[in-house]
């Protein structure tokens, strides 16, 4: 009979302290803008700032010494490239070098005054191009269209040097072993498709950590001996204060994930391959692993503010860290290490192959795995901090009424 | 009556004590950009990542499909990692994050290419992680070239040409590409030079609104202003040069350690990059107090100044140019520092032209240093008369 009374109480102390969490989230100003604004507008804004996916037109200027007939068509079909504009013709390398100073343009393409004549006599014939490369997309937009047109004129080339009969024929000779190139998963090769996944995901843990951090600042700036967890008869247990507040940053979050990973993407037609099954099973120890890894961090929060100052800029290394950019089979192993401290690794790498690359929970079993270990790690972490702040109290108020005890005494 | 210089000095004294007495001002100031300058110029220091894993379906199983696959592997950045049986294996993998590739050669590609009735080979490369797709994809199609070319050139010996007529044949037109002054197209190089200084630019801004927001909170800013004969202006000043101090030591310190000790291009001279950074710093604790003033809760205004500087490092444009987005982002990206700290780096240290082609990027983050005065009135009026709310 005892046992039942205890977990009847547990589980009303659970619920106490559920809505006072609850009150205390949607009642701070400073919250409210990490939970809402953070999820509900910074993917929105980060969608429109990738949405074009592309680059298209990179302006590129010209050096023509060769001005003949095959090096004009070489032009034209650049130019009609969706990629490549070229915004100029300049009369020598001296002038097109000053028109890329001034950044009217961000490469060079040089045809050499032999070009057409090597192409006549059968000797290969070069064009140069000078990439800035401030940008790779840049590079990449101009080394590939001048690759492709390239590849194009030679074929012709190639035919009218062959004199074949059949169109069969010049297929055949030009390209004995065809290929084809696909771009599985994004085939538009865009930037909101490869980036706007690993963000999304990433708002989340950042989200969290911020509400969470901020959360306990003010728990001990409003506590009178700076301390996390308040005197009060409903919060003596460690487990019932872990249980509540986490249930609480669960009810809120299970609707802002729904609509930072469903809805966004909906409203930019980013891809979206999951089955909601999927999804939901896997994101579930995503949030409970970044709950329970913000509320262990959140113990070092000493004021409303550090959380800001500590959190926002390592945004940056965490989506490195994760291997949406540089690869992950290439990072070193010790940043690899590193890596598994945080929820968001295994998330974002879960994320994209389920969200973009249309992978079943089975395909993702390793980062699920990982993250189920995490939620286990940080849930007694949590405890373990949560414990000794409960204790730390404790002896706080202790001390005091001894003080004030000894206080009376004297005085007396 | 003590001169406005020693005022300064005063505060200044006031600060640095702060400053060093305070784990958060120093984790801030100091050890983060530190951890983030190793972080990443060690995460990418391979520059181009090689040995990317990569798989094979090899339906055809001929000497001559794999000779391609050996030599598809002999690649800088391919690595073979693993052969499929079939296609659908092959894509399970890339899905189970196994490998970012695969070739693909369907069954008599070689019976098919002999008797010329021209066989197709493919390759997928996995977008969804945009870096290593593309570097894969540029290797695969060059080994599609030749082996393509391979074939024509075993029919054009045949026929009596030497090899360079049949290249010539083959290839009458070929591309030299040259990557102006970061040859080895080194992702750190690339990526490194803005992320740290955008990393510091967000500390910059949230430090500046934080340290005078905490005498606010702590009730401290009669005395601080008293040190100042309720100045603002010198009681500014006094405060924020300690730290405009810190940070342009820890920015140098960043040059040092980038284009002494790694080497990366600084073709311009280290004084541009330097007089560079150094406007950075005031720029950014500018802009930091013009939030401040503007938006006059501590809270609200280190978060606006956290929204900017995470913002900033999609609109400086170093990853996804300016020119490709929306034409309001490209208007709105002047008012990122980062922006233009990013022109004077491609001008000054990557391309190495003379000072005066950057004269707009120095002008524009000189002009950022105006913007606290359209808010000093309003700022110590906040600062004396309010009460910092939670």
């Amino acid at each position: 009979m005892e046992l039942y009374d205890k977990i009847k109480d547990g589980i009303s102390d659970i619920f106490y302290i559920w809505r006072k969490e609850m009150h205390m989230i949607l009642h701070d100003e400073g919250a409210q803008l990490f939970i809402f604004f953070l999820c509900l507008i910074y993917p929105l804004l980060y969608s429109f700032i990738y949405n074009n996916e592309i680059v298209h037109e990179v302006p590129v200027v010209v050096v023509d010494d060769s001005n003949s007939s095959e090096s004009r068509k070489f032009l034209r079909y650049l130019d009609a490239s969706p990629d490549v504009n070229i915004v100029d013709y300049a009369p020598n390398m001296e002038n097109a070098q000053e028109t890329l100073r001034k950044q009217g343009a961000y490469g060079i393409v040089h045809i050499p005054r032999s070009f057409s004549k090597n192409i006549i006599k059968g000797i290969q014939a070069h064009i140069s191009i000078y990439c800035d490369l401030s940008g790779l997309l840049y590079y990449k937009a101009i080394y590939g269209t001048c690759t492709d047109v390239s590849l194009k004129m030679n074929k012709e080339i190639k035919i009218s040097r062959l004199g074949n009969t059949t169109n069969r024929q010049d297929e055949i000779s030009t390209a004995p072993i065809e290929y084809s190139d696909i771009a599985i998963f994004n085939p538009q090769r865009g930037m909101a498709s490869f980036l706007i996944p690993a963000i999304l995901i990433l708002i989340i843990q950042q989200s969290l950590l911020l509400c969470v951090g901020l959360l306990a600042g003010t728990s001990r700036e409003n506590n009178q001996f700076k301390d996390l967890v308040p005197i009060h008869r409903k919060y003596r247990g460690t487990l019932r204060i872990v249980l509540g507040k986490s249930l609480a940053y669960i009810s809120i979050y299970s609707l802002l994930v729904a609509y930072v990973l469903i809805i966004t993407p909906k409203i930019f037609h980013l891809i979206q391959l999951a089955s909601f099954g999927t999804l939901a099973a896997f994101i579930l120890p995503y949030m409970l692993s970044c709950i329970f890894f913000a509320m262990t961090v959140s113990i070092f929060m000493r004021n409303r503010e550090s959380c800001l100052l500590i959190v926002v800029f390592t945004s940056v290394p965490l989506l490195f860290i994760s291997g949406i950019s540089w690869p992950r089979s290439n990072e070193p192993t010790f940043w690899k290490i590193l890596s598994y401290i945080f929820p968001s690794t295994f998330g974002i790498n879960g994320f994209i192959r389920i969200n973009s690359m249309g992978a079943l929970l089975k395909d993702v079993e390793p980062e699920f795995r990982m993250l189920w270990i995490q939620t286990g790690v940080y849930f007694i972490t949590t405890c373990l901090v949560y414990r000794y702040q409960i204790l730390l109290s404790r002896r706080h108020v202790y001390n005091r009424l001894k003080e004030m005890k000894q206080k009376i005494k004297k005085e007396v | 009556m003590i001169s406005a210089l020693k005022r300064i000095w005063l505060i200044s004294i006031r600060e640095w004590k702060r400053m060093v007495s305070r784990p958060l001002y120093i984790f801030c100031m100091v050890i983060a950009p530190i951890f983030c300058y190793i972080f990443f110029t060690t995460l990418m220091g391979e520059g181009l990542p090689n040995n990317m894993p990569v798989g094979v379906v090899d339906m055809d199983n001929t000497s001559t499909s794999r000779n391609i696959v050996h030599n598809l592997d002999a690649f800088q950045m391919t690595d073979i990692v693993a052969q499929y049986s079939n296609f659908d294996d092959a894509r399970k993998a890339m899905q189970q994050g196994k490998i970012y590739a695969f070739y693909y050669i369907p069954r008599h590609t070689t019976e098919k290419a002999l008797a010329s009735r021209q066989p197709k080979v493919s390759f997928y490369t996995n977008n969804a992680f945009l870096i290593p797709g593309s570097l894969l994809w540029k290797e695969m199609r060059m080994m599609s070239e030749l082996a393509s070319g391979a074939v024509g050139r075993a029919s054009l010996r045949a026929k009596g040409f030497t090899d360079k007529q049949a290249a010539a044949f083959l290839q009458p037109i070929v591309i030299d590409a040259h990557p102006l002054n970061n040859p080895w197209l080194n992702y750190s190089i690339y990526l490194s030079n803005t992320i740290i200084p955008g990393i510091l630019m967000l500390l910059i801004f949230q430090m500046t609104i934080y340290s005078v927001g905490v005498e606010q909170k702590n009730n401290t800013v009669k005395k601080w202003f008293g040190y100042a004969d309720n100045n603002i202006i010198i009681a500014l000043t006094g405060k924020l040069l300690p730290q405009t101090f810190v940070f342009f030591m820890v920015t140098s310190l960043y040059d040092a350690y980038l284009y002494g000790f790694l080497h990366y291009p600084c073709n311009g001279g280290l004084f541009p990059m330097m007089l560079a950074a150094l406007l950075l710093v005031v720029a950014s604790q500018a802009f930091g107090l013009f939030l401040y003033g503007a938006i006059p809760s501590m809270r609200l205004a280190m978060s606006s100044a956290s929204l900017w500087g995470v913002l900033s490092f999609s609109l400086s444009g170093f990853t996804f140019p300016c020119m490709a987005m929306h034409p309001a982002l490209q208007g709105l990206a002047y008012l990122f520092p980062l922006r233009h700290y990013f022109l004077i780096y491609v001008n000054q240290a990557l391309n190495g032209y003379p000072m005066i082609y950057a004269w707009k990027s120095y002008l524009m983050l000189l002009i950022f240093l105006a913007l606290p005065f359209f808010i000093i009135k309003r700022l110590k009026m906040e600062l004396m008369n309010y009460k910092y709310m939670p």
